[in-house]
């Protein structure tokens, strides 16, 4: 099994100005198994995957996702948000197994690549 | 007298031997037969653009969703009407690979605070799960951008629909070919 599950980042632009929509990147280690392959003795490989995704920006909800295992491995989610304030912005990903995963970038109006791991 | 270099005889002035052009030249092609040649081949193009536009190999199979899908947009959407346009679905034609499939989704519905795009809907008509994700916005976002990566069974329609705070839907699909079941 990996050992990397559970790893992600949140990518912001290298330049924020205040009031610009900026483009967002999540990206999470995640195998999204569907449930309906076998390994390799034919034993069916149980269901795994991201159910629900949610994402907070200065404490407050922006957006949430609602998936089914029909999302690629490795969950990557592309999108917006105008950048209003300076505040942390928070990604949390939760799965059909009661795994819970959180990772936040803060969003500064600077010239630096803000990048953030867990 | 003005004829183009290759044709003619080799004592012809302009002749150009086909080893010089390092390509094959047709001794048959001469100003006439081109121009002959060229206006059939028009007149061909002209009479299959007809018959083009409604083949089902260009377009993809009739966009028309079956009794699956119309259950499932039955049950999220009611007896809302859902109208084609405003949403821009940008996707390959043929997936290279169908465990991911990259989808770009945009809108150019507005996005004020009191009139914005509530959410995309995914929609795969031949996956186990037809209705795929749903993605939830606020007009905290700013724009109706949307970027990810889906796996699909089989060669199937992907439909998008855009819901907006006041219950407006907006839809677009593309058909998408791919040749691996992507299940995994």
């Amino acid at each position: 099994m990996r050992d990397d599950i559970g790893q992600g980042k949140i990518i912001l632009p290298a330049k924020i100005s205040r009031n610009a929509v900026i483009n967002i990147r999540a990206l999470l280690s995640h195998p999204m198994l569907t449930g309906m392959s076998r390994d390799q003795a034919g034993i069916p490989i149980p269901a795994w995957f991201v159910k629900e995704v949610e994402v907070t920006y200065g404490g407050d909800r922006v957006a949430s996702f609602e998936w089914t295992s029909g999302i690629s491995r490795d969950p990557f989610v592309g999108f917006s948000l105008r950048a209003s304030k300076e505040a942390p912005l928070t990604v949390t990903w939760k799965d059909n197994k009661g795994g819970v995963f959180t990772h936040s970038a803060d969003v500064k109006f600077t010239t630096t690549t803000a990048e953030a791991t867990r | 007298m003005n004829a183009p270099p290759g044709t003619g005889g080799p004592d012809s002035l302009y002749f150009v031997s086909p080893q010089a052009l390092r390509c094959p030249v047709r001794d048959s092609l001469t100003r006439r037969t081109f121009l002959k040649s060229s206006a059939l081949a028009l007149a061909a193009l002209a009479a299959s653009a007809g018959t083009a536009a409604a083949s089902p190999l260009l377009r993809g199979p009739d966009n028309e969703p079956d009794e699956d899908v119309k259950t499932v947009l039955r049950e999220r959407f009611g007896t809302r009407p859902i109208r084609e346009g405003h949403v821009t679905l940008d996707v390959p034609d043929v997936a290279p690979d169908s465990r991911e499939v990259p989808l770009l989704i945009e809108s150019d519905l507005p996005m004020t605070a009191d009139d914005y795009v509530k959410g995309f809907h995914i929609i795969v008509d031949h996956n186990p799960d037809i209705y795929l994700a749903g993605f939830n916005f606020t007009s905290a976002i700013g724009a109706a951008t949307l970027d990810t990566r889906i796996k699909m069974r089989r060669s199937s329609h992907i439909r998008i629909i855009a819901e907006t705070s006041k219950g407006e839907l907006w839809s677009t699909s593309r058909f998408v070919y791919t040749s691996l079941n992507g299940c995994v």
